[in-house]
């Protein structure tokens, strides 16, 4: 039988194409996770009222803010969801390499990602519309993007950048657990137990640093700097980690 | 030109060693049986040369690379076996064509063939699958990869009768016609026997033996008789097999190097001289007691 060669290249394309079929559930999850994020949002983000004897007024904002968080959520359940051992002993079956079969699997994230950002930008535009026919009398609606189109492409890029952001977190430490189980239980708890340490006002706060290192960023620049590295940083520790990693024990 | 060289591999696993110092050399194009009793190390050696596992000490080459995390090796050789990870969202026809995307010699007509022979449903599920049904559909992947290096690791497992005997034809016929290195590994000698051209035995972690099958039904010889006569013919050769037959009789069985004299005169003593089957001489040559499952009931 006579030798194929083939190229790191095409076996990462084979992988991304066979990826993109073979998860398909991960976009069902997202869709239904959206919904019902639509669901909830359908009380506003805030509202207000005041009036007198003859009149009475309500304000309430609407926005697609629960769906993006639950998109954030979706997008960190699924990166640890693809680094288990099922979705990895599946690239075995076939041809791969460690990094090949880590590489594609971040592309397909980064492609899901995306596809989940933009979704959950648009989505306000269904809440909008579902308001607007079934639950007010007088709506005024603000946000379109013909109104300021290039405040919506900001918006979208910017939440695509969030939601990578939060896979590769999620990557990164479904990686250590696939690694010990006893990062399983030693990351949570350091999470949770981040969420205590140090003042409230910010002083040695991590939770407080990190909100304002990555989600308070005035320049738009740097803010896409920062999260290219983060995530960066904790794609390619991951790839590092998982390329030592050996497969069905 | 060796396919496949191993010196002196071991792998660990937290502290268990479950090789203890393999070594082997595997031409081009035969077709190996890899036998060996429950646990003795035969996945975990196919493992390691499919590159899933990595060696804790020793020298492994495939197709001259080392195999772990090694793309050229993994394109041109695939491991079968029961537990095949296969996407649950996927179809089976859907897995036949990524699996056509993925080895550049994939036969497609013989994969679609086989699927329509062994009467799949292009609809159905691979964890919906029976045990035999899963273990026909993964030799099916596996024989239509044409892969340089084709290792099944006990493939039949779950499989009935008629589709084992399918399966050993279909294997044979594919091999003729594209011969390529393929590793079979089995508890059950006699029925990959005919298919082989040579055996290589793994016992507790090493290699026992590697020989052509030729060689290994000639290897040993069968004597029973009255144990007096039987005692002295034995005394300078290696002995496989020993077991009380009766009073004062026994049966034994040893490396055959006997003269067509000697035999003559073994014979004419009273003593029966009968050949070996190879399934019951690697029974014998991988019990871990001369006397096999006897000796745990013989207390006296």
């Amino acid at each position: 039988m006579s030798l194929t060669e083939v190229s790191f290249a095409s076996v990462v394309k084979s992988q991304f194409r066979y990826k993109v079929k073979a998860y398909l559930g991960v976009f069902v999850s997202l869709m239904i996770l959206q919904l019902i994020a639509i669901i909830f949002s359908f009380n506003g983000v805030s509202s207000f009222g005041s009036g007198s004897d003859s009149f009475s007024v309500t304000v309430s904002r609407y926005s697609a803010n629960m769906v993006i968080t639950f998109t954030f959520l979706w997008a960190f359940i699924t990166a640890i969801l693809l680094t288990t051992r099922a979705y990895r002993y599946d690239d075995f079956s076939f041809v791969t390499n460690r990094l090949s079969g880590s590489l594609s699997t971040v592309l397909f994230l980064l492609f899901a990602c995306a596809a989940a950002g933009i979704s959950a930008m648009l989505s306000s535009f269904l809440l909008k519309n579902i308001i607007y026919f079934f639950f007010t009398d007088i709506t005024l609606a603000g946000g379109l993007p013909q109104a300021a189109p290039g405040e919506f492409i900001i918006g979208t890029i910017a939440t695509i950048l969030y939601v990578i952001l939060f896979s590769s977190a999620g990557y990164f430490i479904g990686t250590l657990v696939q690694l010990h189980r006893f990062f399983a239980v030693s990351v949570p708890g350091v999470i949770f137990g981040s969420l205590f340490i140090g003042d409230q006002s910010g002083l040695g706060n991590v939770i407080v640093w990190i909100n304002e290192f990555l989600f308070s960023e005035t320049s738009f620049f740097i803010f896409i700097s920062k999260i290219i590295i983060f995530s960066g940083i904790f794609f390619v520790s991951s790839f590092y980690l998982l390329n030592r990693l050996e497969v069905r024990q | 030109m060796s396919v496949i060289e191993c010196k002196d591999v071991t792998k660990v696993y937290r502290n268990i060693a479950a090789l203890k110092g393999v070594s082997f050399a595997i031409e081009e194009n035969k077709i190996t049986g890899v036998i060996g009793r429950n646990g003795a190390g035969k996945s975990t050696m196919l493992k390691i040369l499919a590159g899933f596992l990595k060696e804790t000490s020793g020298e492994v080459h495939v197709l001259s690379e080392r195999p772990f995390n090694n793309l050229k090796v993994s394109a041109n050789l695939i491991y079968v076996d029961d537990q095949m990870s296969l996407p649950t969202s996927l179809t089976l026809s859907d897995i036949l064509e990524c699996a056509g995307d993925f080895y550049r010699n994939w036969d497609k007509e013989l994969a679609n063939r086989l699927f329509d022979y062994f009467s799949f449903h292009p609809k159905q599920r691979h964890n919906n699958l029976s045990k035999g049904m899963k273990s026909t559909f993964n030799m099916i992947i596996g024989l239509a990869a044409r892969c340089a290096v084709t290792i099944f690791d006990e493939p039949t497992i779950g499989m009935d009768e008629a589709v084992r005997k399918d399966f050993y034809r279909a294997l044979l016929k594919d091999y003729i016609a594209y011969p390529r290195t393929i590793l079979l590994s089995s508890h059950h000698l006699h029925e990959v026997e005919d298919l082989l051209e040579d055996v290589f035995i793994i016992k507790e972690g090493k290699t026992l033996l590697h020989v052509p099958l030729t060689d290994f039904k000639e290897m040993a010889i069968g004597l029973s008789g009255d144990l007096s006569i039987v005692n002295p013919l034995i005394s300078d050769k290696e002995v496989y097999h020993l077991e009380e037959n009766g009073i004062k009789r026994t049966y034994v069985v040893v490396e055959n190097n006997f003269t067509e004299a000697e035999l003559h005169e073994a014979k004419v003593k009273g003593v029966d001289v009968s050949p070996v089957s190879s399934s019951d001489l690697y029974v014998f040559l991988t019990n871990k007691t001369k006397g096999g499952i006897e000796d745990v009931f013989n207390r006296g």
